[in-house]
């Protein structure tokens, strides 16, 4: 079964093999260039029928993001694409039209990776808080939780003179 | 309907400098929710970024803390990724004891949110019912793992305790004890009126909205959506084991609830199977500490619903990426549309009904309502009171419902 | 602390009410905590009663690590206890952040942002080892 949807994408995408690899039952990863992003994806959900959305996966491999789209089939099958977009110019185009629960997770690109997700509607950031300042990407491999400085939510004075209890910064 | 003008009063003691983290945002127009916002990540703190600074085996502890009511469900949904990087044969006999934990499991959380469930509409006798048949299944994951929550079973290539022939028969002597209580409670929900009146027809999510929205778990299936992770992408022993996946049609509150009780009686009967057919053998194979360079995506059937990983190795002890995708995150992205056009009185259920990972309970409540034209700040318990109120004033009270107790 | 303050603080917590208040934790230590207020524990038996807003409690009980987007809410709560008050730290990362401490969300246990009367550690605490802390708590107010 997964050897058929490997030979589909192959002779639908002129492929070459080593762009899919199959490592076990039920599991296929295949890795496409940006371009052909979208013909693939569409190919994959409306022909071959992986038509439920898992999650999407960042990735930092330094002078790109790699981001993997997870998606299921009915019988229990996951095709995993991964494409890649340059890190200066991180963009992506959201597929909330085919999908309306990727919202959450591109969502999760934006705020971990900087990864500019457009086309989305508007709607809340997702995981981080309005404490986090705006140019910090958590999950980029160079971030460092030593150069950021949090909006302070209030002057702590107060309460440790109060109660006088145990106190620790 | 004109729009309303929209101006902030705070509850409480005056303190404009500092921001409430509102979960929930609700615009209302009388008594009827017109729409809801929902603001998530009140409890993200930053396990995936952690989990690369960590050892594999380091991670499994803290995997496990992402949800402590499925922690089992984490840390082997994890483990097994690896072990398939590493290309691990785990032993036979492995599989099946992480299997017994995960229904065990399966079963302590089905039983607790029974127990919440009730405790929202205001049928405490239900939670403290339920919590003590509860504490059945959590004496004997403390007998097996040596803890009541967080169990450590799981290593890499394994897991890190065996069963004695008599631990397993007092796991036999515990399922039959549940597996009466769970008859009278599913006599209960199917017979008990009250229980009936106040759960049908809330939460409403037709299978095609269901699928859409890519709910899971018990929140799909009552909708009619015929998936579960155990029969359809089978791990540990689960392709050895016979059970049924339960669905029904109601797609409302009152359906998430059979299903759960349901499962529970298929939980026993997989537990049973699975002490029955216990192969002999090693409990773990041994693991490299460095994991050759790969990646793999791993599912399991979380009580919750359908829990994915995705982790990357690259040679190292420690992983280059681990992704998490808790079933929860699923479903709270239904809950928008259960809630339209249903009254405030049922968010509390509503809300706990996808069994939701989260401490909702103390997230504030943003109510915009259009007639008064303002906003108030609630509370969930103030929410969970009133809700209790409205629907006593239509005559469902569970102060009057009894339920009979065991031996 | 001073005779006249001992006095009215044993007064008050003879039957304390608590509030619970999960920063961002697991879950875990939460469900112990409710658990120790059901029959089989029965925390309720020494005058304890699990009340649902801050303005009527005497002690906070908190479970989880402190995390940012969560720092002004315990802070608010805190507040709006009038005094004598108390906090107790339940669990690790109640304690100190736990096996979160060092992820970047978390700014450590909870007395990183409020004081804390007693801390009971575990992860999760188990219920006796809860109820064993808030009897120590109160047994020290009064003696």
């Amino acid at each position: 079964m997964e050897e058929d949807v490997k030979q589909s994408l192959i002779k639908q995408f002129n492929l070459p093999e080593e762009t899919i690899r199959i490592p076990r039952p039920r599991r296929i990863f295949l890795e496409i260039s940006r371009e052909k992003f979208k013909e693939v994806f569409d190919f994959s959900v409306k022909e071959l029928k992986f038509a439920i959305l898992l999650t999407i996966t960042g990735l930092d491999e330094q002078e790109r993001f790699g981001v993997i789209y997870h998606l299921a089939r009915e019988t229990g099958a996951i095709l995993n694409i991964k494409t890649s977009i340059p890190r200066d110019n991180p963009t992506l185009k959201t597929i909330t039209p085919d999908f309306s629960n990727a919202d959450i997770y591109e969502r999760e690109l934006m705020d971990l990776f900087g990864i500019k997700v457009e086309g989305l509607p508007p709607g809340n950031r997702y995981p981080l808080s309005d404490h986090w300042p705006n140019d910090q990407y958590p999950l980029r491999k160079d971030w460092k939780q030593e150069g950021v400085t949090f909006e302070q939510p209030r002057e702590k004075q107060d309460v440790s003179e109060k109660s006088g209890g145990d106190q620790n910064a | 309907m004109r729009k309303p003008d929209i101006f902030k009063v705070p509850i409480g003691p005056q303190h404009p400098a500092l921001k409430e983290p509102e979960s929930f945002s609700v615009a209302l127009a009388g008594e009827k929710i017109m729409g809801v916002d929902i603001r998530l990540g009140y409890n993200h703190r930053g396990i995936e970024k952690a989990c690369e600074e960590r050892t594999y085996i380091q991670d499994i502890y803290l995997i496990e803390r992402i949800c402590g009511i499925c922690s089992h469900t984490h840390a082997t949904c994890f483990v097994q990724a690896v072990e398939e990087i590493a290309g691990l044969e785990v032993p036979k006999r492995a599989l099946y004891l992480r299997t017994l934990i995960g229904e065990l499991e399966r079963v302590h959380s089905h039983l607790l949110w029974l127990g919440v469930a009730g405790h929202e509409i205001g049928f405490d006798t239900l939670l403290m019912y339920t919590w003590r048949d509860r504490e059945i299944v959590m004496d004997i994951l403390a007998a097996l793992t040596g803890n009541r929550v967080n169990y450590g079973m799981n290593t890499l290539g394994g897991v890190r305790r065996d069963i004695t022939p008599e631990q397993a028969r007092e796991v036999l002597k515990a399922i039959d004890k549940l597996e009466e209580q769970t008859k009278y409670y599913i006599e209960l929900a199917l017979g008990e009126a009250t229980l009936a009146a106040r759960l049908s027809g809330v939460g409403m999510l037709s299978r095609e909205d269901c699928v859409k929205l890519g709910a899971v778990g018990p929140t799909a299936r009552a909708s009619g959506v015929d998936r579960d992770v155990r029969r359809d992408d089978p791990y540990a022993a689960y392709a050895e084991i016979s059970f049924n996946v339960i669905t029904d049609n109601h797609n409302d509150v009152f359906g998430r609830t059979v299903v759960r009780l349901k499962e529970l009686m298929e939980s026993y009967g997989i537990v049973r199977q699975l002490l029955k057919n216990l192969p002999d053998g090693p409990i773990a194979i041994k693991a490299p500490r460095k994991i050759p360079a790969g990646e793999a995506v791993s599912r399991y059937e979380a009580p919750r619903g359908e829990d994915v990983h995705y982790v990357k190795a690259n040679g190292t002890e420690k992983p280059e990426r681990v992704k998490v995708r808790a079933p929860t995150l699923a479903n709270i992205q239904a809950v928008k549309k259960m809630l339209e056009n249903r009254y405030l009185a049922d968010m509390p259920i509503v809300i706990a009904a996808i069994d939701p990972c989260f401490s909702c309970t103390d997230r504030m409540i943003n109510v915009r309502d259009a007639e008064s034209k303002n906003n108030r700040l609630m509370e969930w318990e103030t929410l969970r009171r009133q809700g209790i109120e409205h629907y006593r004033r239509l005559g469902i009270d569970f102060s009057k419902v009894k339920i009979r107790g065991h031996s | 602390m001073g005779l006249t303050k001992k006095i009215v603080t044993w007064a008050r917590i003879k039957s304390p009410w608590i509030i619970h208040f999960n920063t961002g934790a697991c879950n875990a230590c939460d469900i112990e905590i409710i658990a120790a207020l059901t029959p089989r524990y029965d925390l309720e038996r020494f005058g304890v009663l699990l009340k649902g807003t801050p303005r009527h409690a005497d002690i906070l009980v908190c479970s989880g690590p402190v995390t940012r987007q969560i720092e002004d809410r315990l802070i608010r709560i805190y507040e709006q206890m009038a005094e004598p008050k108390f906090v107790i730290a339940v669990g690790s990362c109640a304690c100190s952040g736990g096996v979160f401490s060092g992820c970047y969300n978390v700014k450590g246990g909870i007395n990183s942002t409020i004081p804390v009367s007693a801390y009971i550690p575990g992860c999760p605490a188990s219920p006796k080892a809860i109820i064993d802390g808030a009897v120590k708590l109160l047994a020290s107010l009064k003696g």
